[in-house]
């Protein structure tokens, strides 16, 4: 007698498509799945407990490690909540560099991004095309800071290290070249058939469901939800650029994906403006006292990286360390429908679906 | 000795300052050679020479703190004056109206307006009163959008914090429960709000709030068969090199 | 069908376009001068204020001074100073903080080795590491260089 059996499959951790140490435990009844459980915490390192003990600046190169794929946008979120509990003041120069800096890395994230989805897909030439030119961009953060992937750049009250002569030439000549290949990138696959039939349709979900589950970034806007951080609740200086936010219309990967690449085109816009209007002299630092200590309260602030709102939640007691320091991640939260859109997928769809949620699994642990 | 203790004072003050090192430097060389025992410092404070330069130098800085106390007195004296009321204090007021009127009077512990959090509404809730109140403010009140939910751990007791926004009108709002240490229990906002679920179990696992009526609470982030709550402040690793 | 051959163009497009990869390690990489790599220590300027033990966030470094032997100076002078590389993060808050650059970073970043007690670099290794030293250090806690801010 031939029957057939549920199968129990472990889909990680040690997986090249999970995009880091995650464990999908899955039940297959053949090819397609009947339930999917995210089990996590492989890559758990405890920063929260640890910041407990460490006073604000020696903090900043624990938040790289987080989404070590963005993190100049970590340094900022928590930069940026110490700078309003304490209501200081960051001079124009060093926040036109924060800004350019986190413009430049939306682009790097969304080309790692972008590489690495296709090539769990099955298309290997778009990795290399994309980790070639987002070797441009860490080459220039190389020049600026000194390091390649964990910056450790922005202080409280302002950032380290003022731009070297002739960085922000390169920067400026930079953007021709990336939207040069944006096109390039679009001709390679956007048109492409097999692409097409894989990702149209798969993983959809409407803007209800995605507010209900907290998403945020491209996830919430590949619904129709116009609900970018950066325009709705401005922080830094985007209240003086112009760009637009890309808007989804059916909540699939296909959308997801449009959106990101669009994404890259407007941050080259935002970059493009910033470099024009970029103060010739200034200070980097700006008035902080000897030692930080924020005051006594809580405060949570808010940025948009590219994952999706990155937020941090501080209790202070008034000393130089946090009482409690707390990240709210995006893909922690983003990862939480992963189970719920699974649900009748074959299993090679759950690839596509979870490289289009964009996760990244230091952040999803912290 | 006086000048003693105002040396200890000294040391201990700014921990961990890292910037201003020239001042530390340019004035106290003497107090920063004298070394971190007072041992050493009772040796060196032997030398006469060197007595009446920390002498001069003691008294320069009793110079200052009173100077300092001067000016504090004075702004004591300006800021008696009461504070403008904060721009959202209608919102506050209109959200702690509605809570009243469709709740109960008692439901709302405190609710005050975080002057540091770009002035944020914060209402505390009791625990009884909270999942009724979650259903009113994503139903009447369209914070529809659960952004974050974070467990604190005061020694006194624990606290679990909702931030919420209305993603139509940009309003925001963070409810604050208490759970007292030795049984914490907060009613889940599952059912309200899906986002509040991983959430809910990070805060478990690593606090130890129990969240009744939530649909699957185990551990998250630790193994399954973790001892303890490695973010409260008493927690003790079994094995201290892990 | 169209799609798959436009892409196809793209690619056989760049098959002509010069390399872009670089052939490490026959071919030596360059940093930029500003690159945070392995430290380098010079005994003779450190004064033993433990600033830089103190800001490291993973308390990598650790030193002890003995009291200078010149009997005509004052202070402190470097007896041992050790950095465990197992848990530096190159991070370089140390070197921003030194009073008198002291400790600065060089753009080397080879550090593998074959067992981990090599990685437990001593004060005369640390001192031996002067090639490529970084020039721009940028250095908040020495004032009269021009660093501070």
């Amino acid at each position: 007698m031939i029957r057939t059996e549920e199968l129990l499959l472990n889909v990680g951790p040690q997986h090249p498509s999970t995009h880091g140490v995650f464990r999908i435990v899955v039940k297959l009844d053949g090819e397609v799945i009947t339930e999917a459980t995210p089990v996590m915490g492989y890559l758990h390192r405890g920063t929260e407990k640890l910041a407990e003990q460490l006073n604000y600046t020696q903090i900043i190169p624990y938040t790289d490690r987080m989404d070590y794929v963005s993190a100049m946008t970590n340094n900022y979120v928590l930069v940026h909540a110490v700078e309003t509990m304490m209501g200081l003041e960051v001079p124009e120069r060093a926040e036109f560099l924060r800004l350019i800096v986190m413009e430049l890395q939306r682009v790097a994230s969304h080309l790692v991004w972008w590489g690495t989805y296709l090539l769990d897909i099955g298309a290997m030439s778009p990795f290399l095309y994309a980790f070639r030119d987002r070797e441009t961009i860490i080459n220039l953060f190389n020049e600026l800071c000194g390091a390649r992937l964990t910056y450790n750049y922005m202080r409280v009250g302002g950032v380290k290290w003022d731009a070297p002569p002739g960085w922000i030439d390169k920067v400026s000549e930079f953007i021709p070249y990336m939207e040069g290949k944006l096109r390039e990138y679009d001709k390679l696959v956007s048109g492409n058939e097999i692409f097409l039939a894989r990702i149209k349709g798969i993983g959809k979900y409407d803007a209800e469901t995605a507010i209900d589950y907290g998403l945020s970034g491209a996830n919430l806007r590949c619904t129709g939800v116009d609900w970018d951080l950066r325009k709705a609740e401005p922080y830094s200086l985007y209240s003086r650029f112009e760009f637009d936010v890309p808007l989804g219309q059916n909540g699939d990967c296909y959308d997801r994906y449009r959106i990101r690449l669009e994404e890259i085109r407007q941050s080259l816009r935002i970059l493009k403006q910033a470099i024009v209007q970029f103060p010739s002299s200034g200070e980097t630092m700006g008035k902080v006292p000897r030692a930080i200590r924020p005051p006594a309260g809580e405060v949570y602030t808010r940025i948009e990286s590219p994952r999706g709102e990155i937020g941090c939640h501080i209790v202070s007691k008034g000393k130089a360390e946090p009482y409690r320091l707390k990240f709210r991640r995006p893909s922690f939260v983003n990862l939480q429908i992963l189970p719920k859109l699974l649900i009748g997928e074959t299993m090679t769809n759950l690839i596509t679906i979870l490289g289009g949620v964009d996760i990244v699994v230091g952040e999803v642990d912290c | 000795m006086s000048e003693e203790e105002k040396k200890a004072q000294q040391e201990s003050g700014p921990a961990d300052a890292e910037k201003d090192e020239k001042q530390k430097a340019a004035e106290t060389t003497p107090i920063a050679e004298a070394g971190q025992t007072a041992a050493q410092q009772s040796v060196e404070a032997a030398d006469p020479e060197k007595a009446a330069k920390l002498k001069a130098a003691a008294e320069a800085r009793a110079a200052r703190a009173a100077a300092k106390a001067a000016a504090e007195t004075a702004e004591a004296a300006e800021a008696s004056a009461p504070p403008p009321p904060s721009p959202k204090q209608p919102e506050l007021d209109a959200v702690t109206a509605l809570i009243r009127r469709e709740v109960a009077d008692e439901a709302l512990e405190d609710a005050y307006i975080n002057e540091l959090n770009g002035h944020m509404p914060t209402l505390i809730v009791k625990n009884e009163y909270w999942r009724s109140i979650a259903e009113l403010l994503k139903i009447e009140n369209d914070f529809t959008y659960l952004r974050n939910v974070s467990g604190v751990d005061y020694e006194t007791h624990l606290e679990v914090v909702y931030h919420l926004v209305s993603l139509r009108s940009g309003r925001e709002l963070a409810v604050k429960i208490k759970a007292d240490r030795e049984k914490p229990e907060v009613s889940s906002a599952t059912p309200v709000w899906a986002t509040a679920n991983w959430n809910e179990r990070e805060i478990y696992d690593l606090l130890g709030i129990v969240f009744p009526g939530h649909p699957d609470l185990r551990r998250i982030m630790m193994p399954d068969d973790w001892a303890g709550h490695p973010l409260r402040k008493d927690y003790e690793p079994l094995d201290s090199e892990v | 069908m169209k799609g798959l051959f436009r892409g196809l163009g793209v690619t056989l497009k760049a098959m002509a376009s010069p390399k872009v990869t670089t052939s490490y390690p026959d071919v030596p990489f360059e940093m930029p001068d500003r690159f945070r790599g392995i430290q380098h220590f010079i005994p003779e300027l450190c004064i033993v204020c433990n600033q830089c033990a103190r800001i490291c966030p993973t308390d990598c470094i650790t030193l002890t001074g003995k009291p200078n032997p010149d009997p005509e100076k004052r202070g402190k002078v470097i007896d041992t100073f050790d950095i465990n590389f197992e848990i530096c993060i190159l991070c370089d808050l140390c070197t921003e903080v030194c009073p008198t650059e002291a400790i600065v970073m060089t753009n080397h970043f080879e550090l593998s080795a074959f067992s981990r007690d090599d990685l437990f670099k001593d004060a005369q290794w640390l001192t031996d590491n002067n090639t490529l030293v970084r020039k721009d250090n940028n250095n908040i806690g020495a004032p009269a260089k021009g660093g501070a801010k």
